[in-house]
């Protein structure tokens, strides 16, 4: 068992190993290969689990990065099985310096807990990554190669990924266009479900904004297109999406919430004229006006029109940077409870050791000896209390004796753990009795 | 009973201050602190309020509205209970440092005041003892009070229009309901506030054509109150003809907030007629 060797007070660290590269360390040429698609992984697992280096194992595989944690029987002979069959053997290239990391015992729980918070993500606090934890956990523990330790690790790490999100701003705030034009709806109208939108341009950027806009519940999607081959691929993407004549991109302008501009034209495709009369027609509503193209699609001059909130990219980049910078703010709180997360880890891997296992399991019987004699005292001769009480701490003493001295026989190696936490689980010592 | 009022004129204002404070936390830093006590902090000031009240009213056996503070303490606490209604409705939490520093704003002047005054007890004249009266303050300062609600939604209205309309993203952006609930809310306020303030001179010209004939018409208070409800009646009207859209209205919504104020203040304490005393 690890231990922080400059504090011998230090609660010992859980033995784990990581192994893993992401998208720091390697490029996506490199990535895509020791990228696992599901019964792959099970396959890995499983080959993992026969080797006898190897007691847990769980391997989280990812756009941005694969990760291997093992809680290994023989560390150097984990390590050795985790290069061989799932990085080596698919990209070679991963051998040079810098490509892989390896972490271990308190420092690969740590990572673990920090990867589910997004604290690891490419985007700073995204939140799929905590999903994607959670299957990787379910697909381990559906073929048993997940074990007390991982498993209390997994429990831990997804423990402090719901609550970097749930107490911190982390994951709060758009980051990419098309979430950022969802945020602005949101701020300017009571609900995304009650905005039609109107998409001037059907090329790529418009398909990745349209996207969330759907996602997020917008009621109609209409496109305006030059192109009615273009206008046909995006509907072919987003089936919801109507279709409307380029020319009606006035007329659609002003039933709009939301109108979003992207297309290659030169000149501006709507202008103040164009605005101002859709104002004219409409009741107070406002209208969120996008301008994605460059050159501007949207004359300027349509911002200053009561009511109409016109953004550009520029202002668009300025929101994510902002919720950026918000995020990265938080990360020391979001470090806080990792910390904390790491502690009830720690925490619970102690109580697993042999000695906190027998005194909590004496402490219990000895209650249970107590209730017992409170309730049956009463009904026997004052003078046979003393030997009553005699009776039962010898009868207690004894049961436990054998599987007592059983328990301190442990070494901590990576079976005994299993051991011990069947022990804990028979005799429903749970953690809250912990101290 | 009056060592309690005495000392709630003191407390109170220190209380709404102090949950002003806690508001604030919670606009400015998403404090998890302030999240758990802003709200029970409000509502055990407010229910400290409503005893200082019902005090008053045992205390001198009227509705309590027949001095400047009295009615700016009324004023006070019928903004703090809409507020309180507004946050259990579940809208708009991130508004409360907003509306409860107006609170505070309303009550340290009633505090101020009552201090300055030379005479501890409120005039007593017949007219103070009548239901008619009772209900004729208390549209007057509901509708008040809701002229002050919508005025700080007005405000708040104001910031998050520039904000968006310059692509700023100041601390308001990201931290106030959306544009069109602060909108709602602003223009319901001023519905309400226009309706009770009518209730109010409908009754008050009722009571005063029998009581004072013609010469309720030179009270400068009723003429600065006359001012105020055709100003919001004007806004709901322009608002009815599409001709006013939200940044209009909330403009409007502060100048009628300013002149309440200077109805509240000046008008009682500078000019003279039979409402000198409130």
């Amino acid at each position: 068992m690890a231990s922080d060797p400059s504090n011998p007070t230090a609660p010992p660290d859980p033995p784990l190993l990581l192994v893993g590269t992401d998208f720091r360390c390697s490029p996506l040429e490199l990535r895509e290969r020791v990228s696992f698609a599901k019964e792959e992984a099970e396959k890995t697992l499983v080959h993992l689990l026969a080797r006898s280096e190897v007691a847990e194992a769980f391997l989280l595989s990812t756009c941005n990065r694969t990760e291997l944690y093992l809680q290994p029987r023989d560390e150097d002979g984990a390590y050795k099985a985790a290069l061989d069959m799932v990085f080596l053997a698919r990209a070679p290239e991963l051998e040079r310096p810098g490509r892989l990391y390896v972490k271990r015992n308190g420092e690969a729980a740590r990572h673990l807990m920090a990867v589910a918070s997004g604290l690891e993500s490419m985007v700073l606090g995204e939140p799929e990554i905590l999903g994607q934890v959670k299957q990787a956990s379910a697909l381990a523990e559906a073929i048993g190669a997940e074990g007390p330790v991982l498993k209390r690790l997994l429990r831990s790490a997804t423990s402090a990924g719901r609550r970097t999100r749930q107490e911190t701003a982390i994951s709060s705030g758009a980051v990419s266009i098309g979430y950022a034009i969802v945020e602005l709806a949101r701020q300017i109208f009571s609900g995304l479900e009650e905005c039609r939108v109107l998409m001037v341009g059907a090329g790529e950027i418009a398909r990745s904004v349209a996207r969330p806009l759907l996602e997020r519940g917008a009621r109609e999607l209409v496109v305006a297109n030059r192109s009615q081959e273009r206008a046909a691929q995006f509907k072919d993407e987003l089936p919801s999406a109507e279709l409307v004549p380029f020319d009606r991109r006035q007329d659609e302008a002003a039933q709009a919430d939301l109108v979003v501009v992207s297309t290659g034209a030169d000149e501006p495709v709507l202008t103040r004229k164009h605005i101002a009369q859709a104002m004219s027609s409409r009741r107070s509503r406002p209208l969120l006006v996008v301008d994605l193209g460059v050159p501007r699609n949207v004359e300027p001059a349509a911002g200053k029109v009561e009511n109409v909130f016109l953004h550009t990219i520029d202002s668009l980049d300025l929101l994510i940077q902002r919720n950026l910078k918000r995020r990265r703010d938080e990360v020391p709180r979001a470090e806080e409870i990792i910390e904390q997360e790491l502690q009830h880890f720690r925490a619970w891997f102690r109580a697993l050791g042999a000695e906190p296992l027998i005194a909590r399991l004496q402490k219990q019987a000895e209650r249970i000896r107590q209730q017992e004699l409170a309730d049956a005292l009463p009904r026997f001769p004052a003078e046979t209390h003393a030997d009553l009480e005699r009776l039962t701490r010898s009868l207690v003493r004894k049961i436990l004796h054998h599987p007592s001295s059983r328990l301190r026989a442990h070494e901590g190696s990576a079976d005994d753990i299993s051991r011990l936490e069947l022990v804990r689980e028979l005799f429903h010592l749970d953690d809250d009795e912990i101290g | 009973m009056q060592t309690f009022l005495d000392i709630a004129t003191i407390l109170l204002p220190l209380a709404y201050l102090l949950v002003a404070i806690d508001y604030g936390f919670l606009f400015f830093a998403s404090q998890p602190f302030a999240e758990r006590t802003a709200t029970p902090a409000l509502r055990g000031t407010v229910l400290l309020h409503l005893a200082y009240l019902v005090g008053a009213v045992v205390q001198w056996g009227q509705f309590p509205a027949a001095t400047v503070p009295q009615a700016l303490s009324v004023v006070a606490f019928a903004v703090a209970v809409v507020y309180v209604f507004v946050e259990w409705h579940g809208r708009a939490r991130t508004t409360g440092f907003w509306l409860v520093s107006l609170v505070f704003f309303f009550q340290l002047l009633s505090t101020i005041l009552a201090s300055l005054l030379t005479h501890s007890t409120p005039p007593d004249r017949e007219v103070f003892h009548k239901p008619l009266f009772a209900l004729h303050v208390s549209l007057a300062l509901l509708g008040y009070a809701a002229f002050v609600v919508s005025a700080a939604y007005a405000f708040l209205f104001l910031q998050l229009y520039r904000d968006l309309k310059a692509g700023r993203f100041s601390t308001f952006y990201g931290k106030l309901p959306p544009l069109e609930v602060l909108e709602k809310m602003m223009i319901g306020a001023i519905w309400v506030g226009f309706v009770t303030l009518t209730g109010a001179v409908v009754t008050g010209a009722f009571w005063a054509e029998r009581l004072y004939h013609n010469a309720w018409m030179h009270d400068p208070k009723i003429l600065f109150t006359l001012a105020i409800w055709a100003l919001y009646g004007a806004a709901l009207l322009m608002r009815r003809l599409r001709r006013w859209q939200g940044r209009q209205t909330a403009l409007a919504s502060l100048t009628g907030f300013g002149v309440i104020l200077f109805s509240l203040m000046a008008v009682n304490f500078f000019l003279t007629g039979f409402h000198g005393f409130m």
